[in-house]
């Protein structure tokens, strides 16, 4: 079946570099077809942030090219990259919530910054709501939730638009084994229903228990895809 | 907010400043007149003279001449208190006179002298009554009041511009967390700016606003407090502002507001 999947995500000879002489990364170059989960694996400051920062365009690599979904990202000039940014759902370890704002309301920007209906917000954002299984707290503030529960908010808001992509970084750096376990099962069900997610993680005892396509990387180079 | 009201406070209470001292300037040296004071000897071929000369000149808006019976009479009326003093009098001591008053708009006091200095010297004019000094004084304090108005007003405006600025740069660094979320979500800049542009300019319009409740509030206390001033009454009126310049103060406050949120939104935007 993989080989019938066009490649939504391609990176050619990509290097960053914030301060010389280090390279953050250093030679990057992959294909990520619609569909894959990918975790990036790799010790602290091995460049799994910078990569994900640079697939979401955050900030443009130092050198090389970014092809998604056939457009190259880094001709999009800055007034349009929102529109590529649509198209993502982005996880981070810290959560980035709003303390002071409701579940519901968390989970209602992406489509806020839409326009789209009130009627068809609430709808959307109580069916992502049921399916992270938070729905019955859709009215409380982040800051009476669990941890875990702080992270499904995230993962809910971050899928809430349907995205093509879904990336995660750290996204159960925070959590304890059992509901980092909850959170990559959760990553896999969105994966099952189309979306293609990549997971920034350094969890091996994760890794090796849902991971079908891993990327290592050391010092900012690719040192190995697929084994761990 | 408590801030941006006290800087707006700073301009509508300069503003309203100036705009008594200008007050005071104008009532001074409107109804400027010269009395020339007549020699009782003179005839009336030479005030019919010294008249037409006094006329003739641009500076005067009109002229009139007092005779020695109505110069008497006036301060009758003017000084009920002496008029005994008066009726033991033989005599009338007053002289004639002729009364130019001089036009709002009589320009440098210096003309004015020349035109005192020319009078004067024609026969049948016996003396001069005219305050140069307060002339002088009055048209420096005009100036003034208008030199500082400019001056103190646009600095204060500047500052309040930055003050503002500062106070919405600080709510868009409270809020870093949300602008970083709604790029990461696809907000566009717009999206993103319009909430911190409305919050802007309903800072600048609020806080203009209340200043001027509370600048409205001390010029109807001050006199209150001060008590009669007597005859300084009309000259120490206290005014407010009038309706273009507080619209004026507001609009500024909304257009500072508006430029100190565009400001301080920009940096966060880079992409």
């Amino acid at each position: 079946m993989d080989g019938f999947k066009k490649n939504l995500i391609e990176l050619f000879h990509i290097y960053k570099q914030y301060q010389p002489p280090q390279w953050a990364l250093s030679d990057i170059s992959l294909q990520v077809r619609n569909g894959d989960f990918y975790f990036i694996t790799g010790p602290s400051g091995s460049g799994k942030t910078t990569l994900l920062k640079i697939i979401f365009r955050e900030f443009p690599p130092s050198q090389g090219q970014i092809v998604i979904d056939g457009v190259n990202i880094l001709k999009i000039p800055n007034h349009r990259i929102h529109e590529l940014r649509r198209t993502m759902g982005i996880v981070f370890q810290d959560f980035r919530l709003l303390f002071h704002r409701t579940v519901f309301d968390n989970v209602a920007i992406p489509l806020q910054v839409l326009g789209e209906p009130r009627k068809e917000i609430r709808r959307r954002v109580f069916n992502t709501l049921r399916m992270v299984n938070l729905h019955q707290k859709m009215w409380d503030l982040p800051s009476r939730l669990s941890y875990g529960e702080q992270q499904r908010v995230a993962i809910a808001r971050a899928i809430v638009n349907n995205p093509k992509i879904l990336l995660a970084d750290e996204p159960t750096g925070n959590l304890d084994p059992e509901l980092a376990f909850e959170i990559i099962t959760l990553f896999k069900e969105i994966n099952k229903q189309g979306a293609t997610v990549i997971i920034g993680s350094h969890d091996r005892e994760l890794i090796r228990h849902f991971g079908d396509r891993i990327l290592f990387l050391q010092k900012g180079k690719l040192i190995g895809k697929d084994a761990l | 907010m408590t801030i941006i009201c006290l800087s707006f406070l700073i301009v509508g209470v300069f503003l309203s400043l100036s705009n008594n001292l200008q007050h005071m300037a104008k009532e001074l040296s409107t109804n400027m007149v010269v009395t020339f004071f007549l020699d009782k000897a003179a005839t009336a071929a030479e005030i019919k003279g010294i008249e037409q000369k006094v006329l003739g000149s641009p500076l005067v808006s009109g002229v009139k001449v007092v005779g020695a019976e109505e110069a008497r009479d006036r301060f009758q009326k003017n000084f009920p208190d002496l008029k005994d003093i008066l009726a033991n009098l033989k005599i009338n001591p007053f002289p004639p006179s002729l009364e130019a008053r001089l036009k709002d708009t009589a320009p440098a006091s210096r003309e004015v002298a020349k035109l005192v200095q020319d009078v004067r010297q024609m026969k049948g004019v016996e003396d001069v009554q005219f305050n140069q000094d307060w002339v002088d004084k009055m048209q420096s304090l005009s100036r003034l009041a208008k030199a500082v108005g400019f001056f103190l007003g646009g600095i204060l405006m500047l500052a309040s511009f930055f003050i503002i600025s500062n106070v919405i740069k600080l709510n868009v660094l409270d809020r870093k967390n949300e602008i970083e979320i709604l790029r990461l979500v696809g907000a566009t800049n717009i999206f993103i700016r319009i909430p911190f542009l409305f919050e802007g300019i309903a800072l600048g319009v609020m806080g203009s606003t209340v200043s001027l409740a509370f600048l409205l509030l001390a010029t109807k206390l001050f006199p209150v407090y001060i008590g009669s001033l007597g005859a300084l009454q009309q000259l120490m009126n206290f005014r407010y502002l009038s309706l273009s310049q507080a619209l004026g103060l507001i609009a500024a406050g909304g257009v500072i507001g508006c430029l100190g949120s565009l400001s301080s939104v920009s940096k966060f935007l880079k992409t």
